[in-house]
């Protein structure tokens, strides 16, 4: 007779400390997310192995539609344009474009990238501090939308003007007042007329002409406030410049900015109960532009925004396993997993939720969460409430979707596969596993070293 | 496989154990919370069994080798000794 054995968890005893035990029973930390969009994560890692970037077409769906729905209910004309630098896997990217998003790029390489996905020229908005004299030229006999963001690019763009000869239409990137610390170094002042001295300038000598504004007020803004005051300020101006230089606008661009569920390092309240709805910033900027435009006698120009963390920030998680376990001289409980900060940027203002994707056993400790990286600063979370974990035994760490890839860095070990599971439920590789070959193609070594 | 060596406490005097792991220090005031395997544990060295019985009853009662539950034995001592309950 064969006996059924039980499930085996690692033995352990914790202390109990004042503070740590709650009301609320079984902690959240040892229920298992088992699942992500229907599909099996242990099945993920079977097939595509292990660390493993997930994609979650559905939500980046849902994010877009609810973003739209948010302001197109209070507004008449409104475009999201998605900001790539947020995270532009071309899947994403192209999930992002079926639902109708303009690209928001602010690099030569970001422009690529909406052009090997067939963005049209006329939807793609070019930003950022650095335009190359060929990248501004490209984007003029594209049609895109270019905002200035220095005295340089307008004198730049009316060579091109001049080259080409006809009239090329720009929006003004402005930095104003509005939060704290102000994003100042990009585009032009409104408190002190250095964005309406940029305007004059630009119009001068007829060659430019000034058909749009844009504001980017940070990233993560959590309170809506900020958005208010930055729709004051857009009206105020707009009737300044309307009034005295005479120009009716086509756009004005909010920017992004949108914060998320994943709370910060220096917030008490988890950011589910602080964060605000899309509904919520639209409702703080939308009346004030369309009554304040409306009151000048123009029509409301096309509203541009450019979120990237609001729409892709809970669409991606990283799975990653455990190497070892260890407990520290400390007594502090430690485990060390295949996923490093390398892969993990945002680690630095997110406390990132961690959960377990397998039963362990209900009891939890707080653990330190190192990467596999070598390096004694590689620690993903220290403290996190989790089971007793093995060898094999996988985490997900979750809403990981804004810039942790875009800003990963290969170092030490190969940056994982990224998959999407599809609309539809079926998984797709968008990314493959790095290799030695891939990373080395770059390189040569002078021939007389060559062994 | 190596035994252990503890500091043998009066586990009957000592300490109480509720069957769902909470065990309470008399002499220290102090309180604990043990998993299922970590009580299976106490319990057994509280019986004076040694190292390798225990290990062998571990490997009987759960699906896990014996390599695993012997490195796991021993990490979990540390950790009690470290805590003054064993
Ligand atoms: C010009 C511009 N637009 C949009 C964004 C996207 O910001 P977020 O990801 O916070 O929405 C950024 C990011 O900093 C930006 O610099």
């Amino acid at each position: 007779m064969t006996v059924q054995k039980e499930y085996y968890e690692k033995p352990i005893i914790v202390r109990h400390t004042v503070g740590l035990t709650n009301k609320f029973g079984r902690n959240p930390a040892s229920t298992p997310m088992k699942m992500i969009d229907g599909y099996q994560i242990s099945k993920l890692i079977e097939n595509f192995g292990s660390p493993l970037y997930v994609v979650s077409e559905a939500t980046l769906k849902r994010k877009y539609k609810d973003l739209k729905r948010a302001f197109e209910s209070r507004y008449p004309n409104v475009q999201i344009s998605y900001s790539f630098k947020t995270n532009y896997l071309s899947g994403i990217c192209a999930v992002l474009q079926n639902e109708g998003a303009f690209a928001e790029v602010v690099s030569i390489f970001e422009y690529e990238i909406a052009q090997r996905l067939n963005f049209k020229g006329d939807k793609i908005i070019f930003n950022g501090p650095d335009k190359s004299k060929s990248s501004l030229e490209l984007a003029v006999a594209n049609k895109s939308v270019i905002n200035v963001d220095s005295f340089e690019e307008i004198y730049l763009l009316e060579e091109i003007a001049k080259e080409r000869n006809e009239e090329i239409e720009i929006g003004v990137r402005l930095n104003m007042e509005l939060n704290y610390p102000p994003w100042s170094r990009f585009g032009f002042n409104y408190e002190n007329g250095q964005a309406y001295e940029a305007i004059k300038r630009a119009e001068l000598n007829g060659l430019l002409k000034v058909v749009g504004l844009m504001v980017h007020a940070g990233t993560y803004v959590d309170d809506v406030q900020v958005y208010q005051k930055m729709a004051l300020k857009y009206v105020e101006f707009y009737r300044i410049i309307h009034e005295r230089l005479g120009i009716t606008l086509k756009y004005l661009d909010i920017g992004g900015g949108f914060a998320t569920i994943n709370t910060l390092h220096q917030s008490w309240l988890p950011a589910t109960q602080t964060c605000p709805g899309f509904d919520d910033y639209a409702e703080a900027i939308c009346p004030i532009l369309l009554n304040g435009i409306t009151q000048l006698g123009v029509n409301p120009p096309k509203l541009f925004m450019e979120p990237g963390r609001a729409l892709v920030d809970e669409a991606m998680h990283l799975i990653t396993s455990v190497i070892s376990t260890k407990r520290l001289s400390t007594g502090e409980k430690g485990i060390v997993v295949d996923a490093g900060i390398n892969l993990l940027s945002s680690n630095q203002w997110y406390r990132y939720e961690m959960q377990v994707t397998q039963e362990c056993g209900t009891m939890v400790e707080n653990t330190n969460v190192y990467g596999n990286l070598c390096m004694n600063i590689d620690i993903l979370r220290n403290a996190v409430p989790l089971p007793s974990l093995r060898r094999g035994d996988s985490i997900i760490i979750k809403n990981v979707g804004a810039y942790n890839f875009s800003q990963s860095l290969q170092f030490i070990q190969f940056r994982p596969a990224i998959v999407m599971i599809r609309f539809d439920g079926k998984v797709e590789l968008i990314r493959k596993r790095e290799d030695t070959n891939y990373l080395l193609q770059l390189e040569s070594v002078p021939q007389d070293l060559k062994k | 496989m190596e035994n252990y060596e503890i500091n043998q406490r009066n586990f009957e005097e000592e300490f109480t154990i509720s069957p769902n792991g909470f065990l309470f220090d008399h002499v220290s005031g102090l309180t604990y919370t043990l998993n299922k395997t970590g009580l299976f544990i106490l319990r057994r060295i509280g019986e004076k069994k040694n190292a390798s019985e225990i290990v062998m009853e571990i490997t009987e009662k759960f699906e896990v080798s014996q390599e695993r539950a012997n490195v796991d034995f021993q990490e979990f001592l540390v950790q009690a000794k470290e805590f003054g309950v064993l």
